[in-house]
């Protein structure tokens, strides 16, 4: 892996194009942008960046689900959420613009599974409303609101009672959302 | 062979995660009997093809749509491509076809205006104020293009025949027309003016007369030419009215096909309940966002509203009887509060009556600002009117006490009503003037009010044009004049009252609105001011640039969520609202009013319908003879049964599938309560056995099926 900037093969590149929702541009660009990270050290064939690395990107940087996701999208074998360049490709294609809502409902549900037990229970709801309201004292719900409101989602999207949300009922929960497709979207 | 083992169901295995290098080893052995209640999504390695073509086509696209990591893809695509011994014609054909398509989405990405533009505002500002600029890249592509419908058809003849002198000096008559005693309408003298001072250009090129009155801008330059030479034909008259009537009918099908896009989203979706907490939590957050201080607004933006909504519901409760007195009283309330919002609208009417009536009738002899101002009278009324009567409404919605979501409704149903009735006004009072509806004596010369109109079609033509350049000014104005001056002082001025109001916030859906408006002048003006649409994609341009600048520089993001996929139906539909007005319009004008003698394409007609009956007999017989079934009875009205009948077959098949969707979900509820009995039951039975207990983990028990497959799976 000689040269300052390593051209993606065509028939990588026509591979990544079949077996991803990315289009051919935004593959180049996820190379370069990914070839970045790896300047520095190119000793293996398939790099795998750490994740410090990973979230120094833009679209990453300010996310609060960042650190969960590359854990998701991971497949290194000590889940340290580093990533390598197909794991990079496999993360833009499934936030891209033309994944259909099955596969980024998949992935939601795995990114919100903060125990990764399959299900949604209680435990990984409030790490999820921390999330998104702020992990901070002053930002976050009282221990009142925060028992109701899970109450309140367990009861709407819980179908069969059992006191989680399994990856059925969140697809359900999902399916009945308009902006959910163009809100869950990570563009270079 | 079907991707039978491909169950998204239930959950993975306990502790494991969902892949690990190991797993997929296992997942070989497994055969698709324990596929329902097995964890992971998994690839069915071990069935056998049954041949088939229909499952080929589906394997590129059903490759992609997995969920597993990319090296379990690849060996999935490998195994299917070793299956297919020879890649049928139909395979190969639809894979070419598929490549193309992706290519010619790749070019069409490439060409699409302003793309990057609009991902980086939606990135930093949300898709609710993302889907106005894409509204507005809209309007500005059905301009450009209906500017070039009209430039093709109508202005280039035009200018041919105006260079080559091809149009006669005496206009042509045809020959039906008796126009003694006439005379005096034909005079029209629009004054082109011969030696005037620098600054009435100006003025002039705002106001449209002057110079620009008697030009390609309005319709009173174009001639009633019927030109015939070597052979080639060309009807102006005709060419005129047909282009119109196919602008809108072009625009008609641009808005109902961009509708039907978004309203499938919607009807889909079921438009749901829209404030459930379970949607608000999984789907409320935008992952384009970028940058701390979006970040931080938007987690402040979630926690406000799901405090608020826990707060609602709290008092809800609390307050679940509400005494008789009280809801009579807010009933009451809300009427009275009605009554004045209509009444504030009605005075608003009243208001751009009489401005509109005292501008058309006073002499404008001075040239200069006075008159200026006298013109644009109408306008800087409505503009006004359109200004402080949504303000004021807003105000009366806080005491009416509706859900947050029917307010906003109400306030956009009251604005559209505003602005689109107000344009209807100013027309109807202009029409009421040409046709002297107060002084009919005035109207027998020449079948219109010809004392103050010699060319009322372009008079007509330069109000639409000022209503447009003035709400162009406007905008421009508040942003220069509130915008950036707002921020300066929020910035600057550390006093508590400055930083409470803030910055300034991108209301959406009065931006829409405006843009609405603006399209609704262009399109009741194009018939009388042909170039009104190049006019409105340069504003619109501007406008888009101006904006951008002033989102980025002045404004904070919105603190309330805009639900951008419902209200994109809704800024649609109000643009039909602004389509059905202007096409009223055309259609009276067209029908009812009397050309003028003196000027435009359509003198010595009766109404400009009535070329199309004199050009009908220039056609062929047998085209004739077709035309007329066409149009009669005969056809139509089958025609008629017949859409009304498959209307009825389509709202059945819809009601059919509503139907079957609300039996799934009771079904889907059963089946979780019979898979709880069943766990009950089987705890009971492992119990009642004596079983360990390490192996009668409920959770495994519930989540992973029952546990000699769970064994099973460990032993594989």
């Amino acid at each position: 892996m000689g040269g300052t900037t390593s051209q993606l093969p065509k028939d990588l590149l026509s591979e990544y194009q079949e077996l991803t929702f990315l289009t051919k541009q935004e593959i180049l660009l996820a190379h370069k942008r990914f070839s970045d990270f790896t300047r520095e050290g190119r000793n293996s064939p398939s790099p795998r960046v750490p994740m410090e690395k990973i979230l120094t990107l833009p679209e990453l940087k300010s996310n609060p689900f960042r650190e969960r996701i590359c854990q998701v999208f991971s497949t290194s074998d000590v889940k340290d959420g580093s990533l390598t360049f197909e794991d990079f490709l496999d993360l833009l294609s499934a936030f891209s613009d033309s994944a259909t809502l099955e596969i980024k409902s998949h992935y939601a549900f795995r990114i919100f599974d903060f125990d990764d037990d399959g299900t949604l229970d209680g435990g990984d709801l409030e790490k999820l409303v921390n999330c998104l309201t702020g992990d901070t004292d002053d930002t976050r719900l009282t221990q009142e609101e925060m028992r109701q409101l899970i109450s309140n989602i367990l009861e709407e999207s819980d179908i069969d009672k059992d006191g989680t949300v399994n990856l059925s009922e969140f697809q359900h929960v999902i399916s009945r959302s308009p902006d959910f497709v163009s809100s869950f979207k990570i563009v270079l | 062979m079907e991707l039978t083992g491909l169950n998204r169901t239930d959950s993975a295995t306990a502790g494991q995660g969902y892949y690990s290098a190991g797993q997929s080893l296992r997942l070989r052995r497994l055969s698709s009997r324990v596929s329902n209640q097995n964890a992971t999504p998994h690839f069915d390695w071990g069935s056998s093809r049954e041949g088939g073509e229909d499952g080929n086509e589906e394997e590129p696209q059903n490759v992609r749509e997995l969920p597993m990591p990319f090296g379990l893809r690849k060996a999935v695509r490998q195994v299917q491509q070793m299956r297919i011994p020879v890649a049928s014609r139909r395979m190969r054909q639809s894979r070419a076809l598929k490549r193309f398509s992706a290519e010619a989405k790749n070019a069409l990405a490439l060409v699409t205006l302003w793309r990057r533009a609009i991902h980086q505002i939606g990135g930093h500002f949300g898709g609710g104020v993302q889907s106005y600029f894409v509204f507005l890249r809209f309007l500005v592509v059905l301009n450009f293009l209906s500017f070039l419908l009209i430039a093709a058809f109508v202005l280039i003849p035009g200018i041919v025949f105006h260079s080559l002198d091809l149009s006669s000096s005496v206009p042509q008559l045809p020959n039906s027309t008796n126009i003694t005693g006439k005379e005096e309408c034909m005079v029209y003298d629009p004054n082109p003016g011969a030696l005037t001072v620098f600054y009435t250009y100006f003025l002039d090129l705002l106001s449209g007369t002057g110079f620009m009155e008697y030009s390609y801008m309005f319709y009173g330059y174009y001639n009633n030419t019927l030109v015939v030479a070597n052979g080639f034909s060309y009807n102006i008259p005709l060419a005129y009215l047909l282009t119109a009537s196919f602008y809108f009918i072009f625009c008609f099908i641009c808005i109902i096909v961009r509708m039907g896009g978004v309203a499938r989203v919607a009807v889909t979706t079921g438009g749901g309940a829209a404030r459930s907490y379970s949607m608000m939590v999984f789907t409320g957050w935008d992952y384009g966002l970028q940058g701390d201080r979006a970040t931080k607004l938007k987690k402040n933006n979630i926690r406000y509203q799901l405090q608020v909504d826990l707060e609602e519901e709290r008092i809800k409760l609390k307050t679940q009887s509400q005494t008789l007195l009280q809801t009579v009283g807010l009933y009451s309330l809300r009427a009275f509060l009605n009554l004045v919002v209509i009444g504030l609208i009605i005075g608003a009417f009243f208001g751009i009556t009489l401005a509109t009536r005292y501008s058309q009738e006073t002499d404008k002899t001075q040239n200069g600002i006075l008159d200026l101002l006298l013109e644009y009278l109408p306008s800087i009324v409505i503009t006004a009117s359109n200004f402080v009567v949504p303000f004021l409404c807003d105000q009366i919605a806080l005491l009416e006490k509706h859900s947050p979501s029917t307010t906003i409704i109400l306030a956009l149903l009251r604005a559209v009503f505003l602005r689109l009735v107000s344009l209807g006004v100013l027309l109807a009072t202009l029409w009421l003037n040409i046709t002297c509806n107060s002084k009919p004596d005035e109207c027998i010369p020449c079948g219109y009010n010809y004392g103050q109109y010699q060319c009322w079609e372009t008079r007509v033509g330069q109000e639409m044009y000022r209503l447009a350049l003035f709400d162009f000014l406007t905008t421009i104005a508040v942003l220069i004049l509130v915008e950036f001056p707002r921020r300066m002082v929020v910035d600057n001025c550390s006093w508590k009252l400055i930083k409470w109001v803030g910055r300034q916030e991108f209301l959406v859906p009065p931006n829409v609105l405006g843009l609405v408006y603006a399209q609704t002048v262009v399109w009741t003006g194009t018939l009388f001011c042909p170039l009104l649409p190049l006019v409105n994609t340069i504003k619109l341009i501007i406008i888009f640039y101006c904006k951008k600048v002033t989102l980025f520089h002045n404004c904070r993001p919105a603190t309330k969520t805009f639900r951008s996929t419902s209200s994109n139906i809704v800024f649609f539909l109000v643009l039909m609202f602004g389509w059905i007005l202007a096409t009223t319009v055309l259609i009276y004008s067209i029908a009812e009013l009397h050309p003028s003698f003196g000027c435009g394409p359509f003198r010595f007609s009766s109404t400009m319908w009535s070329t199309i009956p004199n050009s009908f007999q220039g056609l062929s017989n047998t085209t004739q003879e077709f035309l007329r079934y066409v149009g009669s009875q005969a056809f139509s009205i089958p025609l008629f049964i017949f859409s009304c009948v498959l209307l009825c077959y389509v709202a059945a098949v819809a009601s059919v599938y509503g139907k079957s969707v609300a039996l799934l979900r009771t079904q889907l509820q059963l089946e979780g309560r019979d898979k709880q009995f069943l766990v009950k039951q089987i705890e009971e039975l492992t119990q009642k056995l004596g079983i360990p207990k390490h192996d009668r983990d409920p959770m495994v028990l519930s989540h992973g099926g029952a546990p000699w497959e769970q064994q099973q799976d460990g032993h594989s």
